[in-house]
This record gives C-alpha cells, structure tokens and sequence, in this order.
C-alpha cells in the first residue's frame, strides 16, 4: 500500500470507528425503511468538505492529530495492512469493538467491511466539488440485521443511517475546523434530573442531522 | 457563578451555576462585563421561538475580558478587553470562508430540528435555545466562547463598555440591513422598527449614502431619539397610514430601500395560526409578519426589501404578488458579525457611530428579569437594558 493509500485507508477506518459511535448513540432512533437490495439494508449519504481532494486525504496523515480527534469516542488500532480494530466508547458506559477490512479501490475510493461484529460493508468515495465547493464524501452504507440485532429489537435497521450522517458531520467538522463542537454539560440552572431529561432532548437533536 | 436563567414562558429568575471552563483547544473562557437585552431574546422568552429549556441562560450581546484561552487561541491573551459577536462561527467552512458567518456549517452541535423546519440549519448562536446549539448565554458572570480567535474582537481604549456591546449585534445586524440595500448614494430609505436595531440601521443606511432615512414605530420616546440623535423623519405608524405617508414623502416613487428591523412579534395583527407539522415538532407558534407585508407594499417598483427582524416558522398573506409584480429585490438573514464587527469598531473609535444611546437602562445582573420587563414593556423611554455582572 502507498503511503497515500495508508492515508486514505485512515480515512475509512475514522470513519468505520465514527460508525460505531453514532450506532451506539442513535440506536433508538426510527425512521422510514432504507432501500433493501438482496437481504441487505442500503443508504447513500454524502457531504461537502471545503477541502480539495488531496487536503481530504492528507488530513489523516498525521496518526497522532487523528488519534486526539477521535479521542472522545474511540481508539483505533492497525492490525495489519488492511485490518484495522477500533473500540468505540459507549456513552452509556463500556465500548463497542469492531474489526473492520478496508481495501483501496482506488485514488479515491475505498470500501470496508466488519470482520467481527455487525454484519456491515460500505464504500466512500471523493469526488471534486463543482465551483471551489471543495470535495464531496459520499458514502454508501449497506447492512443486514442478524439474530443478535432482531433480538435487541434493532431490525428496522435505520439506525446506521443515522450513525453514517453523524460520522461525515463529524468528519467534516474535524477537517474544516479541527473539533466537534460539544454544548452538553455547558453551565446552567438545571437540576441534575432537569439535566437529565436537557440531555434527551439534545440527544434528539444532534443525531442524524443532514448529510 | 450567578446567571439569569430562563425558567419557562415569560418567567426569568437569577440562579446559581457552575462556572464554565475550556473545553476545546479554540475556546476562551469571558468574563463578562456588559451584556445586553435584545429583541431576540424576547421571541424566546415569551416562546415564539422553540426549544428553550428551563434553566438555559439567556443572553448574546456582550464584552467583556479574556480570563483564559486555549491551546490554539493565537490572537487573544487573557486581559484583553474584548466584544464578541453573538453567531458561532468556525471560520474553516466554505461560508465562513466567504464571510456568511451566520450560516457557518459547523458551529450547531443540534442541527436536526432546524433542518426539519428550515431544510439545512444556520450556525449556532449563544444564549439563543436548543434549535441554535444550545449554547450557555452571556447573562452571566463568565461564559465559554468556542472559536474564541474568529469571534471575539479587542476593542479600542476609551470606548465605554456600555457602548462597544453593541458592536457584538444591534451594529452588524443593523449594518448587514443597510448592506443588503446596495446603495450607490442619494436613496430614500425606509426602517420599520425604532429598537436597537432599527437604529443602528438608520445610522447604517446614512453612513453608506443614503439621503433621507424615514423611520417608522409607534413609540413616540424611540421615534423622538431617533429624530434627535441620528437626524432622521418620522413616522408613528399607530397615528399615520403608513403606506399613504411614504408614498406622499416621497412623490409617489415609494422608498428605494425598505428595511425590516420589528421581526416576528411585530405588533397589531390579528390571531395565531396553527400549521401542521414544524408545528408538531417544534411547538412553535406562527409569526406575524405585518411590517413584512407593508415594507412589500412600500417599496417603490424594483427598490430592494430587507429583512432583519427575526421570523421563525410560516406566515401568512405575505404579498408574493407585489413582490413578484413589483420586481423587488429580498434580502434576508441573520447577521454576519463577524464580517462587519472590525469595521464597526473602526467607525465607533472614528465617531461615525456611536451607539453609547441606546443602554437606557444600565443594570446590575440580580436585576435581570426586571429590566426585561422594562424593556419588554418598552417602559421609561427603553431602548436597552445592559446588565453588568461584575457589578455587587
Ligand atoms: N438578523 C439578526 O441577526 C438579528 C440580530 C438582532 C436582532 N434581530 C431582530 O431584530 C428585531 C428588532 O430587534 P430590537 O432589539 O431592535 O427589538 P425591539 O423590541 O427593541 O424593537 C422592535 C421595535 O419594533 C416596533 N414595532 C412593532 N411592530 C411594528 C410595526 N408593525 N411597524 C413598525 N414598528 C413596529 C416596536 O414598537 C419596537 O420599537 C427583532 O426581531 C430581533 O429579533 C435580528
Ligand atoms: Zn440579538
Ligand atoms: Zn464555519
């Protein structure tokens, strides 16, 4: 692999490890049935970064910068050249593990699939934005529910739909602006239970946004 | 720390809160020492606008001094003395890039209710709900400003505080009025809504070449000031029909420019309407868009309307067809501080602004609720109220 396609591949496995969090985040979300195609769930998502190309790519050359944006949500590890693990942090407490196979398809797409864990596979692609826009991520995301989900009662299966838009959000936001701007546990008069039922309500607000 | 805290509709209370501390690297932490009321701020309170929380502190237009900075701040240190503009903005977006500071793609955390009612969400504003970030506000004594080196400005020595917190919004919000107007000199133009904003535009609309401003309120104080202060005409629209007025002003033409400085609460309209499903989510109420409507009818054929005052959801009989017919041209938004807050600064040190007249009200922060009413009430002649935290 390319030094270039290390970095591309970092792209994937971030975004594979955001994945991880936004399932565990907006797992109780519903939404209207994705497209199934052959017994699996498909969605397509994409975002503008207002980066060209190349910026999209080499912003994950710096292991270490990638390593403190994804601090707050998981760790990421490269088992070998095209195997990565990420354990994501479960905001509820304890961690989700993923295994993942990320190959470089090409300059500028790469596909993933979870080795170990959710039945999962999905492919990004960048493609130059029209009009000094910058680069388009785009994303598909296809998935299958297993017994284990259909017994966790997560067989409506929108939920990756909304972890996808949430990690190019975050994606996005890290490129273009270095963080993810976080409001929760900003001062205020509430009580703790009032906190509480606040965190609820942003919970409902932040997860799945546009993408 | 002690902050005023919203506590439900109409109902606001001093309460005591954790002090906020940095929790990115781009962040500052201000202490504050003038924090003004603003229009906003009441679309919020009485509920017109969705998403409070009881306990949010409220409050965005503010100075203050740098008590701390994160790792990645380069342009501030603590001890400087700065005002902050009241819209988040990351300044690494294509907007920000190209100076729409309020339509910054990454600085609203909670974007989803503003997506579902707006179809893609604006940037974050502090002190302003839950749909706009649910930012901490500036009604306290320290508050947390993420992107502390894009938003916040040192200001010039000698300017009082009570006269540079108004650079943080009233001045853009009502120079960003006057802008959208893109006028060459000698225009006629028109400003519905004498408040804090409706003032500063009509200062605005002078300095950028209009040659006559007309003002127009029913509040006799603020139509008086106005005349007094900026030199501008006059018309009290609960004495006057305005439509007639501005026709006869102006031989028939109808002003070149209309600005719209009332926004959603405009007053003397009939009731409330219900619609359908922003409603559900956003247990919102609709807007009333009376200045809107007669600012449409106004305008003279191809002149330019410009929206400033804040709408929130659907209104009802706006005049597409004048719009539409007349060939007009509609400006919008909300304000890009961050783009207008250093020139504004240059002109207040100059003279050419000086807002200082419109905190009627200085108060201390234990006062909060009080001078919301006064300014709600529009009581004693009000044009602000400016709390002052550090004050005992
Ligand atoms: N676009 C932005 O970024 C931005 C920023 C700040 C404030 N605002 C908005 O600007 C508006 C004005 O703010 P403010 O602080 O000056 O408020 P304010 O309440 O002090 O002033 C509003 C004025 O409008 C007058 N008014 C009411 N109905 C009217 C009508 N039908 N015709 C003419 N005048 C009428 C009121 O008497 C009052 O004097 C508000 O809607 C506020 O939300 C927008
Ligand atoms: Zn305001
Ligand atoms: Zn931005």
């Amino acid at each position: 692999m390319t030094s270039n396609g290390t970095r591309w591949a970092l792209t994937g496995a971030a975004t594979v490890t955001a994945l991880g969090v936004g399932r565990v985040v907006a797992r109780r979300r519903r939404r209207h049935q994705p497209e199934r195609e052959g017994g699996w769930y498909v969605v397509n998502r994409g975002i503008t970064v207002d980066r060209p190309v190349d910026a999209v790519i080499g912003f994950w050359t710096d292991r270490e910068r990638l390593d403190r944006a994804l601090a707050e949500w998981a760790t990421l590890e490269q088992l070998a050249d095209n195997r990565w693990r990420c354990v994501a942090r479960d905001p509820a407490g304890g961690g989700t593990e993923w295994r993942a196979e990320i190959t470089v398809d090409g300059p500028r797409r790469l596909s993933w699939r979870v080795t170990d864990g959710p039945a999962q596979e999905g492919h990004v692609e960048l493609v130059p934005a029209p009009q000094d826009r910058g680069t388009e991520i785009r994303a598909e995301l296809r998935w299958r529910s297993g017994p284990v989900r259909r017994a966790l009662g997560l067989t409506t299966g929108s939920d990756p739909d909304l972890g996808l838009r949430d990690a190019l959000r975050r994606i996005k936001s890290l490129i273009e602006c270095g963080q993810m701007i976080d409001t929760r546990r900003d001062p205020s008069g509430r009580s703790p239970a009032q906190e509480k039922a606040t965190d609820k309500v942003r919970e409902k607000l932040m997860s799945g946004g546009r993408a | 720390m002690r902050a005023l805290c919203w506590e439900g509709v109409g109902k606001l209370a001093v309460r005591d809160v954790p002090e906020p501390t940095i929790r990115a690297d781009r962040d500052i932490v201000v202490k504050v020492r003038a924090s003004s009321v603003c229009g906003s701020d009441l679309h919020l309170i009485n509920g017109y606008l969705p998403a409070m929380r009881e306990g949010d502190i409220l409050g965005h237009e503010f100075m203050g001094e740098v008590v701390e900075t994160g790792p990645g701040v380069q342009r501030l240190k603590v001890g400087d003395r700065v005002v902050v503009g009241s819209v988040v903005a990351c300044g690494g977006c294509w907007y920000c890039r190209t100076e729409q500071y309020s339509l910054c793609d990454n600085s609203n955390p909670q974007p989803v209710m503003a997506e579902k009612l707006w179809g893609h969400s604006p940037a974050g504003i502090l002190g302003y709900s839950h749909a706009a970030g649910g930012y901490s506000g500036s009604h306290a004594e320290y508050i947390r400003v993420p992107f502390g080196d894009v938003g916040a400005f040192k200001v010039p020595d000698g300017v009082p505080d009570d006269a540079v917190v108004f650079a943080s919004d009233a001045m853009p919000t009502g120079w960003m009025g006057a802008d959208f107007c893109d006028l060459k000199g000698g225009e006629v133009v028109a400003v519905w809504g004498a408040g804090g904003v409706g003032q500063m535009a009509a200062r605005a609309a002078q300095l950028l070449g209009a040659e006559r401003v007309i003002v127009i309120d029913r509040l006799p104080e603020r139509l008086g000031t106005a005349s007094e202060r900026l030199g501008v005409e006059t018309i009290n629209y609960a004495e006057t029909d305005v439509l007639e007025a501005l026709r006869e002003m102006t031989a028939g033409r109808g002003p070149d420019a209309c600005i719209e400085a009332v926004g959603m609460e405009s007053h003397d309209v009939g009731p409330i309407y219900a619609y359908d499903k922003a409603k559900q989510t956003a247990r919102m109420q609709t807007d009333r868009p009376t200045s809107v409507r007669q600012a449409i009818m106004a305008a003279r054929k191809g002149g330019t309307v410009s929206i400033v005052g804040v709408y929130g959801g659907l209104v009802d009989k706006f005049p597409l067809g004048a719009a539409m017919n007349k060939a007009l041209v509609l400006r919008m938004g909300q304000m890009h501080a961050q783009r207008y807050i250093p020139m504004l600064l240059d002109r207040i040190a100059a003279g050419e602004i000086d807002p200082g007249y419109l905190a009627t009200h200085p108060m201390s922060l234990e006062d909060g609720a009080r001078g919301y009413e006064i300014f709600e009430k529009k009581e004693d002649g009000c044009l602000r109220t400016v709390l002052h935290p550090q004050a005992a």
